[in-house]
């Protein structure tokens, strides 16, 4: 099982922590757009080269055991956006951005959840024998 | 962590601080002219204090909320109209500290604030409404 290039549980789990990003995404451009108008605000984003880092890291455990799930520590994922051009209030939000990033990230999640459900299908039709 | 729940909260809660921010900006474009308050000065223009907040604990998302409506305290201004009975001795009559362009312009950013929340609203509903669907035949 270790030495299995993609089997079932590793390629849902990985489905599993895309849709979590997701909504980590969505979460971040969503406390963006709520602070639109909150004076000194800075933009909130998610760093994804450290995220990947860090996925990768999370990606050893599940080789050694197909049920790991990978692991969701993202307390340092979120930091303050740099540049930007800020308003005289000291806020730098972009509102047609955070829109932007919240309807990108809901097409990841739906993509993603796609893919799942097509392979919970599949793993029904296993369990049922065909029929 | 961030959830869905958190993001919904946190944009919800943006709803509530744009409706007091229209409401407060409708109140100081309606005393735009009101020499009379109840303390006897002219209506002071309000304003609201917009504070950031964790939405669902200390890892969830940002959140919004109001952290306070305070009256503005700069000087009233003053419009020479001898007959008004509010006139001073000098013939000047205390006017509120409202500018209506000022207050125009803010409730058209709390208008548009408050259509983009309502979208993010929408759009997070539809993500909750497709991860129920996983579990659908």
């Amino acid at each position: 099982m270790p030495n299995s290039i993609v089997n079932d549980s590793a390629m849902m789990s990985a489905l599993g922590r895309e849709m979590t990003r997701a909504v980590q995404r969505m979460a971040v451009a969503s406390g963006n757009l709520s602070n639109a108008e909150t004076p000194g605000y800075r933009t909130q984003e998610m760093h994804f080269a450290e995220a990947l880092d860090g996925q990768i890291g999370a990606l050893q455990p599940a080789a050694t055991n197909g049920r790991h799930l990978g692991s969701s520590a993202d307390g340092g994922m979120v930091r303050e956006a740099e540049g930007g051009p800020a308003r005289r209030d000291g806020n730098n939000v972009q509102m047609e951005h955070e829109l932007l990033a919240l309807s990108h990230a809901g097409s990841d999640f739906a993509s993603a959840q796609t893919v799942l459900a097509a392979k919970f299908r599949l793993v029904r039709y296993a369990i049922n024998e065909g029929r | 962590m961030p959830t869905l729940r958190s993001a919904i909260s946190s944009a919800a809660g943006a709803l509530d601080v744009q409706r007091a921010r229209l409401e407060v900006a409708i109140s100081n474009l309606a005393n735009a002219e009101s020499t009379r308050g109840p303390d006897g000065n002219p209506y002071r223009r309000r304003e609201v204090v917009i504070e950031t907040t964790r939405a669902d604990g200390p890892q969830g998302a940002f959140g919004v909320k109001v952290a306070g409506i305070v009256e503005d305290q700069s000087e009233f201004r003053e419009r020479f109209e001898p007959s008004h009975p509010d006139a001073g001795a000098n013939g000047f009559v205390r006017m509120p500290n409202v500018d209506v362009p000022e207050e125009m312009v803010d409730m058209l950013g709390a208008a548009r604030a408050y259509q983009a929340n309502l979208a993010a609203i929408t759009l997070i509903r539809e993500t909750v409404q497709k991860a129920l669907e996983i579990g659908r035949g």
